[in-house]
């Protein structure tokens, strides 16, 4: 029977799935419904008071806002459930959106990169089997969570929820997931290989996001066109609108669909955007581990600083928008003079840059780890044992991932500070100068370089440990894109050497923290040098 | 004779609990091929693995050039070639790019042997390495080697992927290298390709050396398998010492048997007493003296030949 041949085996293939990622879906699915949770019943006591209530809206209600967490679509009366829906559902749908990537990535191309999926095909098993378990696991796993968020909003109890809008935040969320995994299945299809997947679906994504910011703040109903926009578009605890949910399940049907046909078309280890013939003797510049990595990654640190260099001009082209106090209050210029007004504006605009510069430090913070793990993946699969052959130091290769990893990290955030900086220039009347970005970059840089060496470290040290460096980054992306929303004490925020960056550009660059943070850095990178010189490689 | 190219002495390397060298214990000369065997997950490249630096031993020394193998790696790598059983390249890049990466690691280039290795063995080096069979992969790991001048060479089950035209290259190659007092260190299971190339053998099992020596040495520890047909029956044969495995073959007095090396001279002795009328003897292969070993886990040489 047909759908017997193309099906056989996918409970097995689905348990063989289950038994292989259990830990990754355990910490998942446990650490963000814990998340959601927390940070619901908190809310509680952060916004307890209409006033409270009134003057966080106003702050949401602001284009800067608006571009960070989606157009602020609440109505009168507010109640803290309202506040929680429209601060916390564009997070949440990120961090839903970047464990569908890995999860689906690692269960299509990366079994099949590392030819296990051919030996899985060898057996009776169907030809569609392996893409079906991966949307079987992908599907149980994001309803799963989608239940978990539900119950959770439930026990929180936060005054203003309902039923309706607690389960729909969950299943909202979930599907959005879900979506994004069907997508990646597809990408999948394409590209022939499982790092060519992941950039690609990251690109998309980034591509929605930057799309649906720049709808949210120039006009929202135009955010419709935008998939990863339809998370915004449920109006949970009003009208609690499941139609989103419908489209973003068609949406992700039509990608398994699609991802499908192309699956069972094309040949085991091709993808449709094929791999080209390569050249017939290296160039001369390839001539050791450093160039080498270079030659491997310099097209994922192209792609993350364009994306980067795309996000911040994104940014900076709201700025106009953002700097106006006269535009939503006309007698305000009167009342200040244009003199005060213009400086009322700067501080408004370097306040937003403040936050920005967040988000644009954990996306440099992401190719720079990734390269710096590089190092343990590349020794798992053989690659590092021939180079070792040669007259090739430890200290050398490992040199050259850690250089390369912080270089990355400071290049990739330059050129998100220089694509704000550029489109600001040309949408503001009164711009705002280089030395201010200069400023956030000097603050950062050496808060971002402890946490690759750190990376390093756990690469020397402690190989397998190494997911560490991502939990790290997260966290303190969570801790300070959301830190002050939900009024994180101040404690919390230093667990990542980010939050004892001073706030730049409205405070002054903190010196002495810079230099200890500088020191950290490079004994993390002596010890880190040591480890790995020391230690045995993977088998 | 001149020093050892290569020393080891007491070798031993644990992981976790599981200790996977026990007690290696061998020498290399220069201009010698030194065959190294043994069954899977004895700790043959794992010997080579601590050889290479890429692990640390726990106990024991190993040295190459008189240097010591962990502490001075990269000066020892300088002099050596390396070809693993299971090459795995760099997904992106072109098999002549890596080629030449590796070359150039020792300070080497490419030069006209490395484009008349790549036209020997039939690679197309323009694909991407992600496209490579596992004996194509193999193929641009020995051409990067046989291009390298080095002084040892440590090839790890080279030709597991290698179709038979490919592997006679690689056996003209090696014999080409020994020929000029070069060194070789060869683990293999293809036990033809020791028997025809080595100088000296090594058997590994369960992470110690059993034996080693050169094949004639080998054999003379095992035993001559005898096929005899005599005129006079052979009543007394099987209380000679030194014979085992005696099996009456079809016909009057026809037998086949084992003797042991020591005892041969008196066994043939009383054989030809007993008037020959046909006489067959097989030295022992490298694969009978292999199979002894594989198949008694305590000690080989007490176990009986049958």
């Amino acid at each position: 029977m047909m759908s017997g041949q193309l099906f056989k085996r996918t409970g097995l293939l689905i348990r063989l799935n289950l038994k292989r990622d259990w830990t990754k879906i355990l910490i998942w699915t446990v650490t963000l419904a814990a998340l959601l949770t927390a940070i619901a019943a908190k809310f509680d006591g952060i916004y307890s008071t209409q006033k409270a209530i009134d003057s966080i809206v106003t702050t949401l209600k602001t284009p800067a806002m608006v571009s960070l967490f989606g157009a602020f679509t609440a109505k009168a009366p507010y109640t803290t459930a309202k506040i929680f829906a429209t601060e916390m559902v564009v997070f949440m749908a990120i961090i839903m959106v970047i464990m569908n990537i890995m999860l689906a990535v690692a269960t299509t191309r990366g079994e099949e990169d590392d030819g296990l999926l051919e030996l899985v095909r060898a057996h009776a098993v169907g030809r569609l089997a392996p893409l079906s378990a991966g949307v079987a696991e992908l599907t149980g796993l994001n309803l799963i969570l989608g239940v978990l968020y539900g119950l959770g909003l439930q026990l929180s109890g936060m005054p203003g929820a309902d039923a309706a809008g607690n389960w729909l935040i969950g299943f909202g969320l979930a599907a959005m997931g879900w979506l994004f995994g069907m997508l990646t299945l597809l990408v999948a299809q394409l590209a022939d290989n499982a790092s060519e997947t992941t950039m690609l679906s990251y690109a998309i994504f980034g591509v929605m996001y930057i799309a649906r910011m720049s709808t949210d703040v120039s006009d929202p109903r135009q955010t419709w066109w935008i998939p990863f926009g339809w998370i915004e578009k449920m109006s949970i605890y009003q009208k609690n609108d499941w139609r989103p949910l419908l489209w973003m399940f068609l949406f992700g049907l039509i990608c398994a669909a699609l991802a499908a046909t192309l699956n069972w078309r094309r040949d085991l280890g091709a993808g449709f955007l094929a791999t080209r013939q390569g050249r017939r003797t290296a160039s001369p510049f390839l001539a050791g581990p450093a160039t080498l990595l270079w030659r491997e990654s310099r097209m994922v640190l192209l792609a993350w600083t364009v994306g980067n260099l795309v996000l911040g001009a994104a940014y900076g082209s709201i700025f106009n928008t953002i700097g106006d106090l006269a535009k939503s209050n006309p007698m305000i210029k009167q009342l200040l003079g244009a003199s005060a007004l213009a400086a009322a504006n700067r501080v408004i605009v370097k306040n937003f840059i403040a936050v920005l510069a967040i988000v644009i430090v954990v996306v440099a913070l992401i190719p720079a780890v990734q390269t710096m793990l590089k190092l343990v993946s590349d020794e798992n699969k053989g690659y590092l044992h021939q180079l070792y052959a040669t007259a090739t130091s430890r200290w050398h290769v490992w040199a050259s991932y850690t250089v390369f990893a912080l270089v990355e990290a400071v290049v990739v955030f330059m050129a998100g500070l220089v694509g704000m900086y550029v489109t600001g220039l040309t949408v503001m009347t009164d711009p705002i100068k280089w030395s201010t970005y200069w400023q956030v970059f000097l603050a950062y840089v050496p808060a971002m370089l402890v946490m690759v060496a750190a990376a390093s470290l756990l690469a020397g040290w402690l190989p397998k440990w190494r997911y560490l460096a991502w939990v790290w980054v997260l966290y303190g992306f969570f801790s300070l894109y959301l830190g002050s929303l939900i009024k994180l004490p101040v404690w919390a925020k230093k667990f990542t050497p980010l939050g004892f960056v001073n706030k730049v550009p409205i405070k002054a660059i903190d010196w002495s923290t810079s230099w200890w943070l500088l020191a950290i850095t490079v004994l993390i990178l002596v010890l880190a040098s040591i480890g790995y010189r020391r230690r045995d490689l993977a088998q | 004779m001149t020093a050892p190219l290569l020393k080891i002495s007491h070798l031993q390397k644990r992981f976790g609990k599981f200790q996977a060298l026990k007690d290696i214990d061998f020498e290399i000369y220069p201009g010698e091929v030194f065959g190294f065997i043994g069954p899977n997950g004895a700790g043959k490249s794992t010997t080579i693995r601590v050889l290479l630096g890429i692990l640390k031993a726990n106990g024991g020394s190993a040295t190459i050039f008189g240097e010591d193998v962990w502490e001075k790696s990269v000066d020892i790598h300088q002099r050596i070639a390396y070809v693993p059983g299971d090459v795995y390249l760099w997904p992106n890049l072109s098999g002549g790019e890596i080629i030449d990466l590796f070359l150039k690691m020792n300070g080497e280039h490419h030069s006209e042997k490395t484009d008349a290795l790549i036209k020997e063995f039939g690679l197309d080096p323009r694909k991407k390495a992600r496209t490579y069979s596992k004996g194509n992969r193999q193929k641009v790991a020995l051409i990067a080697a046989f291009s390298t001048n080095a002084d040892f060479y440590i090839f790890d089950e080279p030709t597991s992927g290698l179709d038979p035209l490919n592997e006679q290259t690689f056996q003209e190659h090696v014999l080409q290298l020994k020929s000029q007092g070069k060194s070789v260190l060869l683990s293999s299971h293809i036990l033809s390709e020791v028997e025809k190339m080595c100088d000296r053998i090594g058997i590994i099992r369960e992470g110690s050396i059993v034996e080693t020596g050169t094949l004639a040495e080998m054999r003379h520890l095992t035993r001559t398998t005898i096929d005899v047909q005599t005129v006079q029956p052979l009543s007394e044969l099987a209380t000679l010492p030194g014979v085992h495995g005696l099996t009456t073959k079809h016909g009057e007095n026809h037998v086949s048997l084992a003797v042991e090396a020591d005892q041969l001279t008196a066994v043939m002795s009383y054989l030809t007493t007993k008037q020959l009328v046909t006489l067959t003897s097989t030295p022992p292969t490298l694969e009978d003296l292999f199979m002894r070993y594989y198949e008694s886990p305590n000690d080989a040489r007490t176990a009986d030949g049958k």
